[in-house]
């Protein structure tokens, strides 16, 4: 199982992805309503990727993603933002990518989130496949 | 004298005596010439009845009358006629008596008895004639007088030493004097100032020594009050019967007021002459034959010309270009024809160096006192440095009028910026408030969507409904955030060809699922032009996917590209052109043009076709905001778009841009 932290101030959101993405069996989702929490919640959850919105009240997904590529364990962890200020137009159905980061256009189906979540996901090494056979 | 006495004379004889009366008649029948008729009176009262008669010649009288005695006689007869001569005959040889009476005026005194025949007769023809001739000499003497006492020149007479003999009544009035034989023996000294009065007496006396008269001499004469008059003087030697000069006779006028009209005439003279020789306009006057016959120096250097005097009696012909002065002459003659004055014609005329200059020149005819036309006067002046500066002026005014213009459609654009930027605000907020609940609704749908209650079939078709509602609300947002938030242009030179086809690329679909043909006609020398790659691509999928969707039964989606150089009518915004508000006459374009085969749209259509939420297509299929944002993006980079009915049927949108 996959461990996706999705960090939007918007409590629905993040409980509509989670329940989507766990429905697959395939993923485990930590929600995260409040930014200032973001960079504790992930060190504690340590996830394979976060879903990170742009817009949030206190801190904003840049200075979130900031914090977190500071992290020396968390700094290789792929972050794909989910935002409204990027339309689909702009962003595309594969996503825009900016300053090395995959930005989603909300609403965004989750077919599309599934597949983008799953082309951004680390490779996984061979002691990871043991773990998650062994799991 | 010059009167011969051969007609009948008439002799009166006033005697009382009839024997003395009978004895001078037998002594007058003696003439052989028979000249007389005599007439006798026997007293005095009888004689004067018989003179008031007339026609009675000479006069006979008996100094002792019954009725009068002695000189007394004498005295009344000639007191009665004393134009005719009068004959005194006494008895007395009374030499003293006989002296008086001719003193008196009687022409002779005879005493009786000493008288013959030969002796009267030739007394009687003496006394006619004399009378005759002292009648005559008083005509003179009256006349003279006449003349000295009422023409108003100033007459007189000098002696050799220029002391006044005879002076006329006008010259004593000049001196004060009472009469004017209160100036003899007076001189010029005694009535004008020392100077003058020398003057006179040295001309006077150079006059007497070479006998040359002195005519028309003006004169300042200066009397002792200080007063000057003004006199024309005539001098001329006055000499005695054998020739000798033995003095001046003098006649002078009072010129004093020609003088001064004269004077005031010289200096307007002047004042004209100094004004025309200095102001820096040129002032000349031509005569009847466009001849010049007054220049001033201004004209003179702009004939290149020394001096007047070299310009006077020459014609234009003399310095201009033959046809300039062909033209001139013209114009003269048109003025002094008509006596119309010709003002202040503007025209360019070569200075002497060459050189065009405008001037302005004003002519006007000049007449003689008569009304006659004779020349005409002519002032002007150079007025290139105006007329300059007039065009600078205007040159001016049309920048400041385009200024002004840019400015309004400055200030236009940075109202609208402004208005944009608000409405930009609003909207991001918007789009990103309306967004999230989108987001949530889209994955609960997702989440729904495989979790169907089964044997319900119109679950599956809500679930699509509401799938295909949150579309449509995104794709509202998506085109406000368009129209709103245009963002900066990347503005690169772009091959427009490429774009053209990486467009109907994304069209395709819609293309072959309506059955569409595609006609491109790219011009080969098509240069490159300058937009934003992404934007522009908007710009031609929207006006594209608008032809497609006018055409929903098949049809020819044409794309031309030329570029062409816009006509002045094409630009002309009084011809209602709204290509004049981004382009200029001359101005090279790039014209796109997007054509379809649909039906076409109505006047009503086309008035609203950019309106922002005006669709003609059905509710879901378009927000309404297509060819708002499209013309947005197109005058964000200072093109045109418009959007017409073809004559062959279908529309046509034409965008332009200037290369």
């Amino acid at each position: 199982m996959k461990r996706i932290l999705i960090i939007d101030d918007e409590a629905g959101f993040t409980r509509m992805v989670r329940i989507n993405l766990e429905k697959t069996g395939e993923f485990e989702v930590r929600e995260e309503n409040r930014a200032g929490n973001a960079l504790a919640t992930a060190r504690d959850y340590r996830p394979d990727l976060i879903l990170l919105d742009v817009i949030m009240p206190t801190r904003d997904g840049g200075d979130v993603a900031a914090l977190i590529h500071k992290d020396r364990q968390l700094r290789h962890v792929p972050i794909i933002f989910l935002t409204a200020t990027v339309s689909a137009r702009e962003a595309g159905p594969a996503g825009l990518n900016s300053g090395g980061c995959l930005f989603l256009a909300k609403p965004v189906s989750t077919e599309v989130l599934i597949q983008r979540i799953k082309e951004h996901l680390p490779p996984e090494t061979p002691a990871a496949s043991d773990k998650a056979a062994g799991s | 004298m010059s009167e011969p006495a051969l007609s009948l004379q008439v002799v009166l004889i006033i005697e009382d005596n009839p024997a003395d009366a009978r004895l001078l008649k037998e002594f007058v029948a003696e003439d052989r010439a028979a000249s007389f008729l005599m007439e006798e009176a026997g007293s005095l009262a009888e004689g004067l009845e018989r003179l008031k008669r007339g026609d009675i010649h000479l006069v006979l009288v008996d100094l002792t009358l019954p009725d009068s005695l002695g000189l007394d006689t004498f005295a009344r007869v000639h007191g009665a006629v004393p134009q005719l001569p009068i004959i005194v005959m006494s008895g007395l040889d009374d030499e003293d008596l006989a002296i008086r009476t001719v003193q008196e005026g009687a022409q002779d005194y005879l005493v009786k008895g000493q008288v013959d025949s030969r002796l009267l007769l030739r007394s009687m023809h003496y006394a006619i004639e004399r009378k005759r001739v002292e009648e005559a000499l008083a005509k003179e003497r009256d006349l003279l007088h006449t003349l000295l006492d009422n023409l108003p020149d100033r007459i007189y007479v000098k002696d050799r030493q220029s002391r006044f003999l005879r002076v006329s009544r006008a010259l004593a009035d000049l001196f004060h004097l009472q009469h004017p034989r209160d100036a003899w023996m007076k001189s010029d000294l005694d009535f004008f100032s020392r100077e003058h009065a020398e003057e006179a007496r040295r001309d006077e006396q150079e006059l007497m020594q070479t006998g040359k008269p002195i005519i028309g001499k003006v004169e300042k004469e200066t009397l002792p009050d200080g007063s000057v008059t003004w006199a024309l003087t005539t001098k001329v030697p006055l000499r005695d019967k054998q020739g000798a000069i033995i003095g001046t006779f003098g006649l002078s006028r009072d010129i004093s007021a020609i003088k001064r009209i004269e004077d005031q005439l010289q200096s307007e003279r002047n004042v004209l002459r100094s004004l025309i020789d200095n102001l820096p306009d040129y002032i000349y006057v031509k005569d009847i034959e466009g001849r010049y016959v007054v220049d001033n120096l201004a004209h003179c250097r702009l004939v290149g010309a020394a001096s007047p005097e070299e310009v006077v009696g020459k014609t234009p012909r003399d310095f201009f270009p033959i046809e300039a002065a062909e033209r001139i002459m013209r114009d003269d003659h048109l003025i002094m024809e008509f006596g119309q004055p010709m003002l202040n014609r503007e025209e360019k005329l070569s200075n002497p160096s060459g050189e065009l200059r405008w001037h302005s020149t004003t002519k006007v005819p000049l007449s003689n006192p008569e009304g006659q036309v004779v020349g005409m006067v002519c002032i002007g002046r150079d007025v290139t440095e105006r007329k300059e500066a007039e065009e600078r002026l205007q040159q001016a005014m049309t920048d400041l009028r385009q200024s002004h213009e840019d400015l309004k459609s400055a200030q236009f654009q940075l109202i609208q910026a402004e208005k944009m930027q608000s409405i930009g605000r609003l909207a991001a907020g918007v789009a990103h408030e309306v967004k999230n609940p989108l987001a949530i609704l889209n994955m609960g749908i997702d989440y729904f969507k495989d979790n169907l209650p089964t044997g319900d079939p119109n679950a599956s078709l809500i679930i699509e409904d509401m799938k295909e509602a949150i579309n449509r609300a995104d794709m509202i947002i998506l085109g406000l955030l368009d129209f709103a938030v245009p963002g900066a242009l990347e503005v690169h030179a772009h091959d427009l060809g490429a774009i053209l086809n990486e467009s109907l690329a994304l069209v395709r679909h819609d293309l072959t699922s309506h059955d569409i043909t595609v006609e491109t006609e790219l011009a080969p020398d098509m240069p490159p032009v300058r937009f934003d790659r992404n934007k522009i691509k908007q710009v031609l999928v929207n006006v594209m996917t608008n032809a497609i969707h006018a055409m929903p039964d098949g049809g020819r989606l044409t794309l031309r590209a030329r570029a062409r150089q816009l006509r002045p009518e094409e630009v002309d915004r009084d011809l209602g052109s709204r290509l004049g508000d981004r382009f200029h006459a001359g101005d090279t374009v790039a014209v796109l043009e997007v054509m379809d085969t649909g039906g076409g749209l109505s006047p009503e259509t086309l008035a609203k076709v950019y309106d922002p939420f005006f669709t003609t297509k059905p509710t879901g299929k378009g927000t309404g905001l297509g060819l708002t944002v499209t013309r947005k993006i197109v005058e964000l980079h200072g093109g045109t778009i418009d959007i017409t009915n073809r004559n062959e049927g279908g529309a046509c949108a034409t965008i332009m841009f200037k290369l």
